[in-house]
């Protein structure tokens, strides 16, 4: 893995760095047996401070996944720069279902502690306290199979909660449930983040879901994806995700993002 | 998952419950299912559609086994045979399921060493019978080698197979949570492969059964397959079918007993 990602161990300086710089990202694909490139992502940069909620929206096929794979460590860049200023690897948040089947509930959220040797005592006060978080504490023995989609969900948010890194990545985790579960889960997204005040990247390409969430929305364009715009979310937290649906700022941002989609060359 | 806190009527419960019973059924069935085959030899061989002479009803093959088991004869031969299963069974199941492990998760090992075994697995085990017996002489040992080698290949290609087509997720989520090789090896690739593997045991139980009754006839003063040849060749048909019973039914109990333990350590996948 020559090329992993530059993670930086902040000192006490650089307290104001921003957690995440992207500098100039370029990814691309090679299907050798069509001889065919498929550039997925070009010429992207954003950074994110500290602490900061931001969304990145566009369409289906934009790069938006590629991007945070990338920070994941999970594919490589192609070129570009990408720093990471945390004293941890970030955790990651899947779109699919990525609960191991094999495990229990409680055995899923310990999994990354179990790895680390950390003694049973502790993971077992760490899970309890993510069953609790993440509503879960009914389920603890259940198996991924007896499980709805949501509260697999929030096995995934809980599993990346459990070790407690400073960058979690989520790559659409909401976008297969239903209206309800989602909004029940963004809002539970927003207490834990108001709590933990880790940094968080979240891929949607659900507009109203990165409004209701974020701090700043980048906005990407279709295929090869560019920013096409990095938009301020001015609500002030602690939100009700039910409640700034009656503000007139979250309808107009809306459109504003709904016009950058609709023809991202106007932007 | 706990008590039900809403009261349902007894026929609700019972609608309820209809399927876990059902499913009950089958299990017990699958177990029994066996005996309709021997009824319809008895009937068969009764009501003289058969040649006796050849195909002694199974009340009589019974009679003679009931008289068998009262002089001790039988057991030195299926504790003989067991033996061998058993040891050859472990030494090529082990390094079967190592290897499988290695080749589904490395792809450089896979495309230099899937070859040899490729060229390998075809070669039928009792074709270099002669050859093991040269090499390991007329004992155990040769028994253990010619089963372990038959083992080994199913194991190989179920398990390589099993962690082949464990989804991508699954190794994201290892890399994600900072698994190591080895780590992801026996928390992910294996677990992933288990129904695989379970899979490849049962198959290669009941080739493990083929391979030592071929391998008694040719080469071996004991065990289940070596009585079987020597019954036929003093033309005792019924201790011959005797034998033949009492393999086939060491070979399904091997593979009941492999089911019990797939339930017990795969309860994510159906079965």
């Amino acid at each position: 893995m020559a090329a992993a990602l530059e993670i930086v161990r902040p000192s006490p300086a650089e307290a104001d760095r921003p957690a995440i710089e992207v500098g100039h990202l370029t990814k691309a694909f090679y299907d050798s047996e069509g001889d065919r490139v498929t550039v997925a992502v070009s010429d992207v940069s954003f950074s994110v401070a500290s602490g900061e909620f931001v969304c990145i929206v566009g369409p289906s096929g934009c790069g938006k996944t590629t991007v945070l794979r990338i920070l994941a460590d999970l594919e490589q860049k192609l070129s570009g720069t990408v720093k990471l200023h945390s004293a941890t690897p970030p955790a990651m948040v899947f779109q699919e279902t990525s609960v191991l089947p094999w495990l229990t509930v409680s055995e899923n959220i310990a999994f990354p502690l179990s790895l680390k040797g950390v003694s049973g005592a502790e993971q077992e006060k760490r899970v309890r306290d993510l069953l609790a978080l993440t509503g879960l504490t009914d389920f603890a023995r259940a198996r991924p199979h007896q499980l709805s989609g949501g509260m697999k969900q929030r096995v995934s948010v809980a599993r990346a909660l459990v070790d407690d890194r400073d960058i979690l990545l989520m790559d659409e985790p909401f976008g297969s449930l239903d209206e309800q579960t989602r909004l029940v889960l963004q809002q539970e997204l927003l207490r834990i983040w108001e709590t933990t005040g880790k940094t968080v990247v979240f891929i949607t390409h659900s507009v109203d879901e990165a409004l209701t969430l974020a701090d700043r929305v980048l906005v990407m364009s279709p295929r090869p994806g560019t920013l096409v715009a990095d938009l301020e979310v001015p609500f002030e937290r602690p939100r009700d995700v039910v409640e700034m649906r009656r503000d007139k700022r979250f309808w107009d941002l809306t459109y504003k993002v709904w016009r950058l989609l609709a023809s991202p060359a106007r932007a | 998952m706990s008590a039900v806190p809403v009261t349902l009527t007894e026929d609700e419960l019972r609608r309820l419950k209809a399927p876990a019973r059902r499913e009950r059924l089958f299990r017990l069935a699958s177990y029994f299912s066996p005996l309709l085959l021997l009824l319809l030899w008895e009937l068969s061989s009764q009501l003289n559609l058969s040649d006796r002479r050849f195909f002694p009803a199974p009340s009589a093959i019974a009679q003679t086994a009931w008289r068998m088991v009262l002089s001790f004869e039988l057991f030195d031969h299926i504790g003989a045979t067991l033996r061998r299963v058993g040891v050859g069974y472990a030494m090529g199941a082990v390094p079967g399921i190592v290897m499988g492990l290695i080749l589904g998760l490395s792809r450089p090992v896979r495309r230099v060493l899937g070859p040899i075994f490729s060229a390998l697995y075809p070669v039928p085990k009792i074709a270099i019978l002669p050859l093991i017996l040269l090499v390991f002489g007329v004992g155990d040992a040769s028994k253990f080698v010619v089963i372990a080698i038959g083992v080994f290949f199913l194991m190989l290609y179920n398990t390589m197979s099993g962690v082949m087509q464990t989804p991508q997720i699954y190794m994201d989520v290892a890399k994600n949570a900072g698994a190591t090789r080895l780590q992801t090896f026996r928390r992910i690739a294996f677990p992933a492969a288990l129904p695989s593997i379970f899979t490849g045991l049962k198959l290669a139980a009941g080739s493990s059964y083929i391979i030592i009754a071929a391998a008694e006839f040719l080469g071996a003063r004991s065990g289940i397959g070596f009585f079987i040849w020597a019954s036929w060749q003093t033309f005792a048909v019924s201790r011959m079918f005797v034998g033949i019973v009492v393999i086939s039914a060491m070979g399904y109990l091997t593979i009941l007993a492999l089911e019990a333990l797939e339930r017990r350590f795969v309860p994510w996948a159906k079965h």
